[in-house]
């Protein structure tokens, strides 16, 4: 294990002085959120997979917390507790450990203990413009860091979601492909799964219990499941409810009544997931698979492309940027505009910033309703090697 | 006896335990504890040079990685839910049929809309939106359950980690589901829940294993020889 945290701690410290310096001309207040974070909030918000990469423990008292693996958690939690009403907009910066499991092993490019600085923007009412300023914030942040030669990365699931809603697909189809916008490899099997409208167990006892109930009347079906269940010597257990159980039936049932999903609409589905261009080139291309789809998605479009001219106009160079309708990250919390500063450099080690917006964080984690909220955060061990290779 | 040329880890309680003494009596080199009963020390009699170290399947896990035994009897669940680096850590030497159990994802069987890992995924999904929080899987294999569930295409739950009576934990309401360890289901049963139909993560027995960390002598070597022929040719009898 090794025995210093960060071996260049005195040109680390220099540079995150820079970067908070940055961060508080623009107006954002320094803060320091505990390191000992509760356990729950991650793994709820975050899911297994960052936790596979948590250090996480049980104190004397039985409470199971962790090591925050990212700050914009913990940065959340200290918003809330100074605004609980979360009606106040509020600026914060930072610089501070984080801490994951690297499974392949501890090394300089991926150290299990590494400095993140950022910020988070909360309660700015003005999405475009908070949009805007997180991203030339974090490249100004960057360069006065001394770095060159990179180029930045965006996605918004925001535009994906525009997208589906656009297309005329049952409610139920609708928050399947929304969820399955986390799984990349999954959502393409998802598809061809609806286009063939073939479903297990067509003639199983379940199916046959489904064809009996009426998506109109819920109430009635809940009644036919709790018969069900009663006759088959099944008594209901646990946390999920009958409506929950009913309602997935409900759904089975329209899946068997419904037509399934129109190749075409399949196949748009896949090219939209398949855009990958420089922006200016991809807002042309989704234009035109819109077109293609015949669906109107003028507005979300145009505001999307007024955000990359705004920031070419704040000096944001994008020429060598790209935009990808799947690049989402791996944070299921984020629910519009994402991106990533990246240099050359293999796997992860090239990726020197990102963040994005999650309006919807917040609410989950105690306030009383959504709470725009952006943030950006940079690795700065990794921006550190970045610029000193280009030296 | 003149200082051991090689130590081999047996499980000191429970079923393995009993079960680990029969097969070695069968194959002629029956344990003998030293000194008093309640020993964390044997020998097998009728082969010098070996030290039996008793002590639990899971220790013995942990003392193969380092190479503090040269061969160990435990259950290839614990194996591969402990060691990152199964291939560069152990040699599985011979099948012992003992221990057999599968491990398994089980769900309340009053979920009759949830027969496959997918539909896990989907009901998660519902489960996330109705209570705003992941479905919780109640279970001691947090490693198994973590690369099953990748390798499904399912994502939407977290981890509670089980110490004992998993089973009874769904009803409780502690967690909604479960990845536990079975021989016949029938405390699944009872318990009113059901394995999902591609939900078998593990086929599991004791196995006699060789750590790859110990070091290997020409007499070490010779004694491994011995005792896996001896466990292997009895493989299969009751």
């Amino acid at each position: 294990m090794a025995a210093e945290s960060a071996r260049k701690f005195e040109a680390l410290e220099a540079q995150a002085t820079a970067l908070l310096d940055v961060f508080k001309r623009a107006g954002y207040e320094q803060v320091a959120p505990s390191i000992i974070q509760p356990a729950d909030i991650f793994l709820d918000q975050i899911g297994e997979q960052v936790r596979s990469r948590t250090y996480v423990f049980t104190d004397l008292a039985g409470d199971e917390l962790c090591l925050r693996p990212d700050l914009t958690v913990p940065v959340s939690r200290l918003y809330l507790e100074r605004h609980p009403e979360a009606d106040t907009p509020a600026r914060y910066c930072y610089n501070g450990p984080a801490f994951r499991f690297q499974p392949d092993r501890n090394n300089q490019a991926h150290p299990r203990e590494f400095r993140q600085a950022g910020i988070e923007s909360f309660g700015e009412k003005d999405k475009e413009s908070a949009d805007v300023e997180a991203v030339a914030l974090a490249v100004e942040a960057v360069r006065s860091a001394g770095l060159k030669n990179f180029w930045l990365r965006f996605g918004d699931i925001g535009l994906f979601y525009a997208f589906i809603d656009a297309l005329a697909l049952p409610e139920r189809w609708r928050l399947k492909l929304r969820h399955y916008f986390w799984r990349p490899q999954a959502i393409h099997t998802l598809l061809s799964h609806l286009a063939r409208g073939e479903w297990p167990d067509a003639e199983g006892p379940v199916t046959v219990l489904a064809r009996t109930l009426n998506r109109d009347d819920p109430e009635k079906s809940e009644e036919l499941v709790a018969r069900y269940l009663d006759d088959k010597g099944l008594p209901l257990a646990g946390n999920r409810t009958l409506s929950e159980i009913t309602a997935r039936l409900l759904d089975l049932l329209g899946d068997l009544r419904a037509e399934p999903l129109r190749k075409e609409v399949a196949t748009v589905i896949d090219y939209f997931l398949a855009v990958s261009a420089p922006p200016k080139e991809a807002v042309e291309r989704i234009a035109m698979i819109a077109k293609g789809a015949g669906i109107d998605l003028a507005p979300p479009l145009k505001a999307f492309a007024r955000r990359f001219e705004r920031l070419e106009q704040g000096g944001v160079d994008l020429g060598k940027s790209t935009f990808a309708t799947e690049f989402g990250r791996s944070f299921e919390y984020y629910s519009g505009l994402v991106f990533q500063i990246e240099v050359e450099g293999e796997g992860d080690v090239g990726q020197i910033a990102g963040g994005g917006r999650y309006d919807g964080l917040l609410a989950h984690i105690g306030a009383p309703r959504e709470v725009p909220a952006i943030g950006a955060a940079i690795h700065t061990e990794r921006l550190l090697a970045a610029v000193e290779r280009r030296a | 006896m003149a200082s051991p040329k090689l130590s081999i880890g047996v499980p000191s309680k429970g079923r393995l335990k009993d079960q680990a003494a029969a097969i070695f009596e069968k194959a002629g080199i029956p344990l003998r504890n030293k000194g008093h009963e309640r020993g964390y020390r044997a020998t097998l009699d009728g082969l010098d040079g070996v030290e039996v170290v008793l002590t639990s399947a899971a220790e013995i896990v942990h003392e193969l990685k380092l190479g503090r035994v040269h061969l160990g009897i435990t259950g290839e669940d614990l194996i591969r839910e402990t060691l990152a680096d199964v291939d560069g850590s152990v040699e599985f030497l011979a099948p012992l049929g003992l221990g057999r159990a599968n491990v398994v994802v089980a769900v309340p069987d009053c979920w009759i809309d949830v027969t496959r890992m997918a539909d896990l995924e989907d009901a998660a999904a519902q489960f996330a939106r109705a209570h705003g929080r992941r479905l919780r899987v109640a279970t001691k294999y947090m490693n198994l359950t973590r690369r099953f569930f990748a390798a499904s295409g399912v994502a939407g739950y977290r981890i509670v980690e089980s110490v004992g009576a998993t089973e009874a934990i769904p009803a409780a309401g502690t967690a909604e589901l479960i990845v536990d360890i079975t021989t016949t289901g029938t405390t699944l049963r009872a318990n009113h829940l059901k394995v999902l139909e591609d939900g078998l993560i593990l086929k599991s027995q004791a196995h006699l294993f060789a750590s790859l960390a110990a070091p290997w002598d020409a007499s070490a070597k010779k004694l491994r020889d011995t005792i896996a022929g001896r466990l292997n040719t009895l493989r299969g009898l009751p």
